[in-house]
């Protein structure tokens, strides 16, 4: 009779939890189709990084460069040559006035320079603030400076070829670049952006979801009269974790199952490492979420403050989860911090799984059980600590 | 099984400076409906907290089913039903939707869960609104959902915080109605109220203003208590002046209020009645009327009040003797 009592109250959960849901259309809505959307929009959207930076090429008239605009198309593919002049205030004037993010000074007297053994310069000003976008301008300069210092041997190689008649071992054109590169995969799968983010969003979603809806819901009851109807009837602050674990779980689940279908029949991403493997993937993550969302819920006085904390946990997990930047390209401290979230994790046990078909390291699995049972531990201590009498 | 449901023993509560409660002694035992009355801030819900475990006492004990409230078994909280003064309904679900999940919280198993909604809801008259969202009934609905959610398991004590606040006078005999139908069954409950005009409904009153219970006792003790006595109102066809009536047994005092009427303040006034208009008759008085005047329950508490703040040290209505012979403890006199 108390097993069956208790099953009672859990189910009683569960029963309000998916019916209050379900009786907000607007709700529904966010919940189902809003992560549908989000997915399907990031699918239909996204289309690689287009890292591209906008070029004025300034080549002094006395440089022995030539000066024609389709001579500078060739620099390569980061650069989208807007200008290419000899004079230059024109060229010093179109950045300073941010027609492009970069001035390119090709070197004066060129060869002279390099007959006197010296090295010549490649010059490049910017004026631009993005730090992603001057990382980019440092491989560039070094591409056209590389790309000039091959268009340099090839001259020089096919004119000692012409003038002293010698028999060169080898073409200028080889000379000057004697290797090339090739790039294949061994990926089980094509390398794709859906593919690779797809996962990514969705722990996103599943994540921001779990912890908004279960901690909305539990603040809810402690700001209104529902806790103290909760302290005062048999069921146990275990129970109100167990029964409120369910609820959202089963409402997770659903969310979580749209979701992958979309992800599997919609745009193809591949389930290299079995349904089996993902649920189970999907369903830690889940728990885990649910724990943070616990502890969000008891650790604010009001929906606000819910709101707030699920909003920042939100943006940090966009931030540092391996989201848009690699984790590893965090300080440690930093990285510590996104290893807290259940996100980080669950990002690369997802791509590991739907791509690769395996899961590399335990680590991720164990590091998000250990969330899910510390922040669900955590909740019980914290409801038990909010629903025991206030202190006269 | 204890004596008393519900012990108070010189409980004392403080938020800050704030003395909430002060000094409270109270021993209710089974049965009864016991109403906390008393003005807004007066520190009757603090009272409720107390009992129901929300609140520590900053001194003084609280025993509630022989337990301290603060860590109740399993068992006694499985007795107690509490209707919260903040609101508990949830607008989403529907009111039987809302008794259901309060019913499965006291681990009321399926089919017996359904039939007490069902019934509940028939009780405090929502029968016909029972699918309906919460969100979509009138306040003085959702406090009838609460009121049913509080009573579905059929607790013996319940206590319910203003459970009749911002409902008209129809809502509120059709919760009275309910309240006095479960004191039949032997239930206690403990009710606060700001309607003064709802002491008659209980057994017993508190009457707590600014911390303090200044009148522990029946309604009519507390009449008596106000006017000194029970209160006969006698209008003679001629003028009379009632100060030369001479010494009838009983007769405590009396209040000329016009020419040809006063105030008999006596013992017993169904015993002293007849004796007073024997004696009227005597001295040749013709007496048009001789009944009880029972002042209104705002007059009552009006003069409890003022007599509690005008001389704190005065004691309140002492130990007195509840229905069915059981002892009610007054609070202890400073």
């Amino acid at each position: 009779m108390i097993i069956l009592q208790v099953f009672t109250r859990l189910l009683a959960f569960v029963g309000k939890e998916v019916v209050e849901i379900a009786r907000r259309p607007g709700a529904v809505a966010v919940l189902v189709l809003g992560p549908f959307l989000v997915v399907l929009l990031f699918g239909l959207g996204y289309q690689g990084y287009r890292g591209s930076l906008s070029v004025i090429v300034f080549v002094p008239p006395t440089s022995g460069l030539p000066t024609d605009a389709g001579t500078y198309l060739q620099l390569g593919s980061l650069v989208d040559v807007r200008l290419v002049t000899t004079d230059e205030a024109v060229a010093e004037a179109a950045l300073r006035d941010r027609q492009a993010d970069l001035l390119i000074r090709m070197p004066d007297h060129l060869q002279a320079t390099l007959l006197g053994g010296e090295q010549a310069v490649v010059a490049v000003e910017t004026n631009i603030e993005n730090p992603q976008q001057i990382g980019l301008a440092q491989v560039l300069a070094a591409q056209v400076s590389e790309t000039l210092n091959r268009d340099v041997i090839r001259t020089i190689a096919a004119r000692l070829q012409v003038q002293s008649g010698l028999t060169l071992p080898m073409p200028p054109e080889v000379i000057a670049q004697p290797t090339r590169y090739s790039l294949s995969s061994v990926a089980p799968t094509a390398p794709g952006i859906i593919p690779f983010f797809g996962p990514a969003v969705l722990m996103l979603v599943l994540q921001h979801f779990a912890v908004t809806l279960l901690g909305l819901s539990l603040v809810r009851e402690k700001s209104g009269g529902m806790l103290e109807l909760f302290r005062l009837s048999p069921i146990s602050s275990g129970e109100i974790i167990v029964g409120k674990l369910a609820a959202f779980g089963v409402i997770g689940a659903v969310i979580a199952g749209l979701s992958t279908g979309l992800l599997v029949a919609g745009f193809g991403v591949p389930v290299a490492g079995g349904a089996l493997q993902v649920i189970g993937i999907l369903a830690l993550v889940l728990v885990a979420s649910l724990g943070l969302g616990l502890v969000v819920a008891l650790a604010s006085d009001s929906e606000r403050t819910a709101i707030q904390l699920s909003s920042l946990l939100l943006l940090a997990s966009i931030l540092f989860s391996g989201f848009i930047l690699p984790v590893n390209e965090f300080s440690p401290p930093v990285r510590a911090l996104a290893y807290l979230l259940p996100v980080t994790h669950g990002i690369s046990l997802l791509q590991d799984s739907m791509l690769f078909g395996s899961v590399p390291s335990p680590a991720p699995v164990m590091a998000l059980g250990t969330i899910a049972a510390v922040t669900i531990v955590l909740g019980w201590l914290l409801l038990r600590r909010a629903m025991r009498p206030l202190k006269g | 099984m204890p004596d008393a449901f519900v012990e108070m023993k010189a409980v004392t509560r403080r938020f800050g400076e704030t003395v909430a409660v002060d000094g409270l002694d109270l021993e209710i035992p089974a049965g009864l409906i016991v109403g906390f009355i008393g003005p807004s801030g007066a520190g009757k819900t603090t009272t409720v907290r107390l009992l129901t475990g929300a609140l520590s006492p900053s001194s003084g004990t609280v025993r509630v089913l022989g337990e301290d409230p603060r860590r109740l078994t399993r068992r006694s909280r499985a007795r107690i039903g509490y209707m919260p003064q903040l609101p508990s309904v949830n607008p989403e679900l529907s009111a039987d939707e809302n008794v259901d999940f309060a019913a499965s919280l006291f681990g009321l198993v399926w089919p017996r869960r359904r039939r007490r909604v069902g019934e509940i809801l028939e009780l405090v008259g929502l029968g016909s609104v029972r699918r309906r969202r919460a969100g979509q009934l009138s306040g003085g609905m959702r406090r009838r959902v609460e009121l049913a959610s509080a009573l579905v398991h059929d607790p013996d004590l319940a206590f319910l915080d203003e459970p009749t606040a911002g409902l008209d006078p129809i809502l509120r005999r059709v919760i009275w109605g309910e309240l006095h139908r479960r004191r039949a069954l032997g239930r206690t409950i403990l009710v606060t109220t700001q309607h003064v005009d709802e002491a008659a409904e209980c057994d017993l009153v508190v009457l707590i203003t600014e911390g303090r219970a200044v009148a522990v006792s029946s309604p009519d003790d507390l009449r008596r208590a106000a006017s000194g006595g029970d209160v006969v109102e006698v209008e003679t066809r001629l003028p009379f002046d009632p100060f030369g009536l001479g010494d009838i047994p009983g007769l405590l005092r009396v209040d000329r209020t016009g020419p040809r009427a006063f105030r008999a303040i006596v013992e017993d006034a169904g015993r002293v009645t007849p004796a007073l208009t024997g004696a009227l008759a005597a001295a040749g008085v013709e007496v048009g009327s001789a009944r009880e005047w029972r002042p209104t329950f705002d007059a009552v508490f009006a003069t409890l009040v003022d007599r509690a703040r005008s001389d704190p040290s005065v004691a309140p209505p002492p130990a007195t003797t509840g229905p069915d012979g059981a002892r009610v403890e007054g609070p202890t006199p400073r």
